[in-house]
């Protein structure tokens, strides 16, 4: 899963002398909230976000008597840009970009090449509509939670059960650690006749998870 | 009493969906035989039943789907898309049936006949959209009945509301622009529940922007749960829409005893929606009120669930409880 496959090609971006003012313009009215500057020949030079424009104005307001607008009409992008921000390559991958950015809390890699051009950016919005198709939530299906042992095959048993119905997935969720020894599967499936799905499980001896207690998230139970 | 108008038709139970299947043709029967050991049958007015025109099918789904449908029934292909829609050779003459039987209930009620009616049909249509058969579904009954309503009868306010405890996303779909027809459901949470769609923010688009609404029900809730959520959601707004006739998607899986879904709705409980939906009908549409059967599996509680409703539809409600309480002095 390469970044590039995701990925928004057809940047908007900013030159280096651009006025702050009018990059917020463009922002607001792209609705994007990360503008990477570039030179003539598309060489990354930094990002400007939403906030770096918004911290820049109340000193733009106390250091100009001649009003708010002018003053962020004269700042130019360059001043308040982040320069080398972290960046990511067209064939990294989404886990890489997903991972990166729960590490830096950033919502958005500029994509740049060897020499450095920008190729894109990958933003949140990318991996979240990578992830709701994944999830398999734009076709009509259910979700049951299982809990089984952690031990090799124990997966298997759970696709055979729901595959001997002629069901078929949507997806399939794992959390790994849900109590010790124990793993939660969450299968999404394509199928309005979940009780069935549900019976046959029982049947077959695994224990299903009250909905309420369905939980993605690495807590410890108490 | 109302004049009620009931629409059935053997011919509804050859639809056959094959072992395993919950959606069977026992649910109508079962349902018939509440209907008539209560003594309610005598007292309501049959309405004929005949194949649909194609036109008015065509206003909700596409000639291509109609076309794949009827002939996977020809070629007794078993299923139409997904092992969750089981077909046989009768499904396409059935639905076809079962369509043109609601319209012919809709011309009964406008011609003055009948006031209201329940339509005890098979398959049920709510998952149904315009291209694809999903979750028993294959024509959408209740959205070609609105069209017909507004096409051939020419009724601007349609008021659609849905208490299956699934999310009808074929209804919603194909009404979500627009700004006459009203869908309201409430289903359970579907991060819960098939299919998935139905979500508090799910709202309508475009011009129908506010046409649409949806109320979430979360595992192990009932009756107290609906109540909240359709006096808080349901009411205000059809009380700024004023529908001039409702329809309802009547789906019976929230029952308690309905293993489909993990709502836990009393007998009690459907009573209160559906006399609740009878007094909006009163308000704000002259009583017009058609109520179509969507799901509903448990067939222990099918009898007494539509007997009720039926019952309801009647204006009987407080005689039975006449009844009951002299039963219980005795
Ligand atoms: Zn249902």
């Amino acid at each position: 899963m390469f970044i590039d496959k995701s990925m928004t090609t057809d940047v908007i971006s900013a030159g280096p002398e651009m006025s702050i003012a009018e990059a917020r313009e463009i922002m607001a009215k792209n609705g994007i909230r990360h503008l990477p500057v570039v030179s003539e020949d598309k060489t990354l030079l930094g990002i400007v976000t939403d906030r770096d424009i918004r911290t820049a104005m109340p000193s733009a307001v106390l250091g100009q008597a001649g009003g708010a607008e002018n003053r962020l009409a004269d700042i130019k992008v360059k001043e308040i840009m982040t320069t080398r921000p972290v960046t990511v390559s067209p064939c990294q991958t989404l886990e890489d970009a997903l991972l990166m950015m729960e590490m830096h809390k950033v919502g958005a890699f500029p994509v740049v090449d060897q020499v450095g051009k920008l190729q894109g950016i990958i933003s949140i919005r990318d991996l979240l509509r990578a992830f709701v198709n994944v999830l398999g939530l734009r076709d009509p299906g259910a979700l049951v939670g299982i809990v089984v042992e952690d031990k090799p095959g124990g997966m298997k048993k759970i696709v055979d059960a729901i595959s001997e119905l002629g069901v078929s997935f949507g997806s399939i969720l794992v959390v790994r650690v849900w109590e010790e020894g124990k793993r939660a599967v969450f299968p999404y499936l394509l199928t309005t006749n979940i009780a069935r799905v549900k019976k046959q499980l029982r049947e077959k001896g695994f224990t299903l998870l009250d909905p309420m207690e369905w939980c993605l998230d690495e807590v410890a139970k108490t | 009493m109302k004049k009620t108008g009931i629409l059935y038709d053997e011919r509804f139970l050859l639809h056959k969906t094959g072992e395993g299947h919950p959606e069977i043709p026992e649910r109508l029967s079962v349902i018939m035989r509440g209907i008539e050991e209560a003594g309610l049958l005598s007292k309501l007015v049959a309405v004929p039943v005949s194949e649909a025109r194609m036109k008015w099918i065509e206003k909700v789904h596409s000639p291509k789907y109609i076309h794949r449908f009827a002939e996977a029934c020809m070629l007794d292909l078993g299923e139409l898309g997904d092992p969750d829609n089981q077909i046989c050779p009768q499904t396409y003459d059935t639905a076809l049936l079962a369509v043109g039987g609601i319209l012919n209930t809709i011309d009964m009620l406008m011609d003055g006949k009948i006031e209201n009616a329940f339509c005890a049909v098979r398959p049920p249509g709510h998952h149904a959209e315009m291209m694809e058969a999903y979750g028993f579904c294959f024509f959408n009954n209740v959205a070609i009945a609105a069209r017909y309503l507004q096409y051939r009868w020419n009724v601007s306010r349609i008021g659609i509301i849905d208490f299956d405890v699934h999310h009808g996303n074929g209804t919603q779909h194909i009404f979500e622009q627009d700004a006459d027809v009203f869908y309201y459901s409430i289903h359970e949470h579907p991060s819960f529940a098939y299919p998935g769609t139905g979500r508090e923010f799910e709202k309508g688009t475009g011009p129908g922007l506010g046409a649409t609404l949806n109320s979430t029900v979360l595992p192990g809730q009932g009756d107290e749960e609906y109540m909240h959520k359709i006096t808080r959601d349901l009411l205000p707004a059809f009380d700024l829409f004023k529908p001039e006739i409702i329809l309802v998607s009547a789906g019976f899986d929230a029952h308690a005893a309905d293993d489909m879904s993990d709502i836990n709705l009393s007998t009690q409980g459907f009573s209160w929606i559906m006399e609740t939906i009878c007094e909006m009908a009163e308000r704000y549409a002259g009583g017009r009120l058609i109520s179509i059967l969507e799901g509903g599996y448990a067939l222990d509680v099918l009898p007494e669930l539509l007997k009720n409703h039926v019952k309801i539809l009647l204006g009987l409600k407080e005689e039975q409880t006449e009844l009951e309480r002299k039963s219980h002095v005795h």
